[in-house]
């Protein structure tokens, strides 16, 4: 992973930079907000640690800059123990996860590491269910014969598989496979989705069926 | 003398029954009020050059017995569907067609070839009043059926294209994307198969 690193306490942002590059991770310091704005318009960074208090821009108000921009990195802010307002202001202005000073260097890391997992393991990875083989990144379904699937198909299918022999709402489905921005998606998009998944599944000659009516709930049987 | 012997006329008259009574079985659908079973129908009689290389190919001997009996697709009728379901529809009343019986049937739409291909093959015996090889009058002979949909049918096209040029760059990338094709064609059946039945059930 490629990391920006805004810090202005010179000794703290070295011990970050080398304990980071040891773990393998490609890190570029720079020590104010302003710098961090211009280097995360210029390079593809997969995290970027922006501490709130910093000379000529603070870290607020460079989130809100790179925010604005349309990138959706992963930031993590840094934040003084006691200031409350500070972890509740980085987080509304966009931050995805915040450490309080003093922090240890073992939980940065493990931090690291477990948004990496979400990255690389939790996603697109190939499920297997019953006679069923879902490809999320070809987006392919297989059993005897295979068949593409569109997006919002994948994204059931995989939920369904992820939560097999639950009951799942129409809303479950609506809420996990469309985003909350598609204003169009309603339970009618999910129940036709449904009919194309069990036609899909018909025509590679798979055992596996969702039960229930138009309305819900659904459940996965292998 | 080509490798159909006397017959090869007799090819081309049975094509044009074949196609004929085909499209009467689509007629009395129109008849009564239902959808035409397909978009469109082609046929041919193999040419006796490729006749003759199937038969090579195979090793059998060059004869007329090999070309009209060990080998049933000299004649051949392609049929092209709209949907999945006008394929069942052909299939139920070939199945059901008093003037020939199924010999052999192929699905490779549940089943598709390795690199793709969907298609469903029927041989057809057919009786007609012709002499055959056998001696008979009326005559049996066989007739291979081609059904699929549309978009299988410009799968196959393309995918012909790529199998007769001879100098394809990288084979193996083009052969997934085809295959990669043919996944995506047939979802794009499905989803309107889908969107039919779900218009008819409202």
């Amino acid at each position: 992973m490629r990391i920006l690193l805004a810090e202005d306490e010179e000794q703290l942002a070295r011990v970050l930079k080398m304990a980071m590059e040891q773990n393998n991770y490609q890190v570029d310091a720079v020590d104010n907000g302003q710098k961090a704005v211009e280097l995360s318009q210029k390079n593809a960074y997969d995290v970027i640690i922006l501490d709130i208090m910093m000379p000529v821009k603070n870290g607020i108000e460079a989130l809100k800059e790179i925010r604005a921009r349309g990138d959706r990195t992963y930031v993590m802010m840094l934040t003084a123990m006691a200031e409350e307002d500070d972890r509740v202001n980085g987080l509304d202005s966009g931050a995805d996860d915040y450490l309080t000073k003093p922090f240890s260097l073992k939980e940065l890391l493990a931090r690291l590491r477990s948004l990496e997992r979400r990255a690389t393991q939790y996603n697109g990875d190939d499920l297997k269910f019953a006679d069923l083989h879902l490809d999320s990144n070809e987006q392919v379904l297989e059993s005897d014969n295979s068949i593409s699937l569109s997006r919002e198909e994948t994204r059931m299918l995989e939920y369904f598989i992820l939560n097999a022999g639950k009951e799942l709402t129409a809303e479950d489905l609506l809420n996990h496979v469309w985003n909350a921005s598609d204003e169009e998606a309603d339970t009618e998009e999910v129940w036709i989705n449904i009919a194309y998944l069990r036609q899909k599944l018909q025509s590679i000659q798979s055992d596996v069926k969702i039960l229930g009516e138009k309305g819900g709930p659904y459940i996965l049987k292998g | 003398m080509s490798i159909y012997g006397p017959y090869e006329e007799t090819l081309n008259e049975i094509l044009l029954d074949v196609e004929d009574r085909i499209k009467q079985l689509n007629r009395r659908e129109l008849d009564k009020h239902q959808p035409k079973l397909y978009e469109h129908l082609i046929g041919r009689v193999k040419t006796p050059s490729s006749m003759e290389e199937k038969c090579q190919r195979k090793n059998y001997p060059l004869t007329t017995e090999s070309a009209l009996r060990r080998c049933r697709d000299a004649v051949g009728i392609r049929i092209v569907c709209n949907f999945i379901s006008d394929i069942d529809r052909c299939l139920d009343v070939l199945r059901n067609a008093e003037w020939c019986s199924v010999v052999k049937e192929k699905d490779y739409i549940t089943k598709s070839k390795p690199n793709g291909y969907r298609s469903y093959h029927l041989i057809l015996d057919v009786v007609e009043n012709y002499r055959d090889i056998g001696g008979n009058n009326p005559g049996h002979f066989f007739v291979e059926i081609q059904l699929r949909t549309i978009a299988m049918d410009s799968w196959a096209s393309l995918e012909h294209e790529i199998k007769y040029k001879h100098h394809v760059k990288n084979p193996e990338r083009i052969g997934r994307e085809l295959k990669r094709c043919a996944d995506q064609l047939a979802s794009c059946d499905i989803q309107m198969e889908t969107i039919r039945q779900l218009i008819r059930e409202d």
